[in-house]
């Protein structure tokens, strides 16, 4: 028997499902996907790729079969993962252009803004100080607004509490994106969505602005919250 | 009696190691057994046996029966078999003692063709083993009494496999007890490697104990399995592990890269029709070329929207052939985000024929070979949308 017939014969995993009842699914309290639970999400950064395969990961994954690539997957220079998941805060009712050409826009003000500054800056030391990678900005700005702990209702006795909890990574990340958007859509209309967002980001970067002190307030809770922190347990 | 010396009987000790769990070559250890004598191991009759041997219960009896008609019946189902195989190759004018199965099954497929859909509904001619269930041999002896220690929990073998994972894995602890006693605590044990395998399932198990189980004693099972291979020194019980594991197809050898072809200028080519929700995109990329892109006879401006180019770009950046080869595909049905992800996928296929195995399991890790089973979510009764619901109303 040849090679090949014998893979053939040898069971494969199948991504897919094959049957798919979707009042069954419901029924059961699943998120409904059409991949079947074990098929893994891909890696398309190299970077990362490079340290599955160093590191040996890679060869455990040869058996298991791989989701499709997403539509913003790209190899690029250009392209950021916390950018894609910032453009579809962003997005409304699924218009991914709108979203992506606001976003760009405020880091093409951004740059402008720190451009202008270099500009007028006279020593060397004060241009090494401004940084003008408006990615690199964005990434701090990020930074600065990511709250440490958040606030939870718990009931007890008839009262409900907020009760100060660890936070997780991506819930972090979710917060400081959200508030960053929240404070660039407010009433002013001559001031646009990318506008307002480049000086928001700026000033968190500078850790100024609106968004840094909504973080700050929320741990302010937090401390004054210390004393419930045991109700987390019961 | 003739008939019983051909059943299987399991020796009267209680099962230790692996050997037991298969069928083995017949071992009758007491020879003629004859049904109105009483046998002992030591082949003298015991006296408290006496009374119960004078009579064998009608029970028995009807066993004994069943047991026989059963043998026969199987032996005629081979007889029917063997001659109904030397018919076949006669038929088929091939050689009757180099008849295999699979000689057997294209004879069969051939001189009755079927247009039924399960293959499980066609006409087929096994040896009677793959068709009739395996039986146990007798569990008990003459006078009733089971071999079995375990027999009346009514799965001995299920039961006798957890109690030896249970030993086994006492002993496994001794040894790292040993190990540790002796100070050689730096030394880390050799790890069991299991990827490329799962457990097999139930059926199978089944086939293999000869006792079917419940759902909750499979899974029981697979977790014990599970719990003992994870013990750090479960590679010295590799065998044993690995007589209930299956082998997998590794995912790239599945894929099986087609060669490439040649167009009439000499420069090799490779096409691939790709689908993506509803757009059909069919791609030809063809080596020793410049980076040239066309798509519906025009450049990759077809697409307007920056994503979509970056797509189509992406598995020839990713593969390092972005400027070495050229595309030439047409692509219909659906929107951009579809059209452009079929043509990533067809590119995506093409380049396999022109890159080495390494880029291929890259780009396999990387999502660029999979179709994207993604759809339009249906819409659902009761609902306004797939999942928004119509207002709701307290009373």
């Amino acid at each position: 028997m040849s090679l090949f017939g014998v893979l053939r014969k040898l069971p494969s995993f199948n991504a897919i499902h094959c049957h798919i009842n979707f009042l069954g699914r419901i029924a059961r309290q699943q998120p409904y996907s059409m991949y079947q639970p074990f098929v893994k999400e891909p890696t398309y950064s190299i970077e990362k790729l490079d340290q599955l395969i160093e590191s040996g990961e890679a060869k455990k994954r040869e058996f298991v079969p791989v989701k499709a690539a997403r539509s913003d997957h790209n190899v690029s220079v250009f392209h950021d993962e916390l950018t894609s998941k910032f453009i579809n805060m962003v997005m409304e009712k699924g218009h991914k252009e709108v979203a992506t050409k606001l976003v760009e826009t405020a880091y093409m003000k951004i740059k402008q803004m720190q451009l202008a500054k270099y500009y007028k800056a006279t020593t060397d030391a004060e241009r090494a100080e401004i940084e003008l990678n408006p990615i690199v900005i964005f990434h701090k700005a990020l930074e600065n607004c990511k709250p440490v702990l958040q606030l939870t209702p718990i009931k007890r006795g008839g009262a409900t509490y907020q009760v100060p909890i660890p936070i997780t990574e991506n819930r972090a990340r979710f917060l400081a994106m959200k508030w960053m958007i929240l404070e660039s859509r407010e009433k002013e209309r001559t001031v646009h969505f990318p506008e307002r967002l480049a000086y928001e980001l700026l000033e968190a970067f500078n850790n100024t602005g609106k968004v840094v002190k909504r973080k700050q307030d929320l741990h302010k809770q937090c401390e004054t919250n210390r004393a419930y922190a045991h109700y987390r347990w019961g | 009696m003739a008939v019983l010396r051909e059943l299987v009987v399991f020796p009267s000790k209680c099962f230790r190691g692996v050997r037991s769990y298969f069928f083995s070559a017949p071992l009758f250890q007491n020879g003629s057994l004859k049904l109105n004598e009483s046998v002992s191991k030591d082949g003298h009759a015991l006296d408290f046996e006496q009374s119960d041997t004078k009579k064998m219960s009608k029970a028995m009896k009807s066993y004994m029966e069943r047991a026989k008609i059963h043998d026969n019946f199987i032996k005629q189902q081979l007889h029917e078999y063997n001659i109904g195989k030397r018919h076949l190759a006669n038929m088929m004018g091939k050689d009757p003692e180099f008849f295999t199965q699979t000689d057997v099954d294209e004879a069969i497929r051939y001189l009755f063709p079927s247009g039924l859909f399960d293959p499980r509904a066609r006409p087929m001619m096994k040896h009677p083993d793959e068709i009739y269930p395996k039986r146990k041999a007798a569990e008990f002896d003459v006078n009733g009494r089971p071999y079995h220690s375990l027999f009346y929990t009514s799965k001995p073998n299920y039961y006798t496999l957890m109690h030896d994972l249970a030993v086994k894995f006492k002993q496994l602890d001794r040894h790292e007890d040993k190990i540790i006693s002796r100070g050689i605590q730096n030394q880390k044990p050799t790890e069991l490697f299991l990827f490329g395998s799962e457990w097999i399932p139930k059926q199978k198990i089944e086939n293999v104990l000869l006792e079917s189980l419940t759902d909750a004693q499979y899974v029981n099972l697979i977790k014990t399995f599970e719990r003992f291979s994870q013990h750090p020194y479960s590679v010295i019980e590799k065998d044993f592990i690995m007589q209930f594991r299956r082998q997998l197809a590794a995912q790239v050898e599945i894929q099986q890269v087609p060669e490439l072809m040649r167009d009439e200028s000499g420069r090799p080519y490779m096409t691939y029709n790709a689908r993506r929700k509803t757009s059909n995109a069919t791609v030809k990329v063809i080596g020793q070329g410049t980076g040239v892109i066309s798509i519906n006879e025009t450049d990759i401006h077809f697409f307007q929207r920056e994503q979509d180019k970056k797509q189509i770009i992406f598995p020839l950046q990713f593969s390092d052939m972005l400027g070495k080869v050229d595309v030439v595909a047409t692509v219909d049905g659906c929107g951009t985000s579809a059209q452009s992800g079929a043509i990533r996928l067809g590119i995506s296929m093409c380049l396999r024929s022109f890159v080495n195995a390494e880029t291929i399991e890259r780009m396999r890790l990387a999502g660029l070979l999979s179709f994207d089973p993604r759809t339009r979510e249906r819409k659902k009764p009761g609902q306004a949308g797939a999942r928004k619901k119509f207002t709701w109303k307290k009373r």
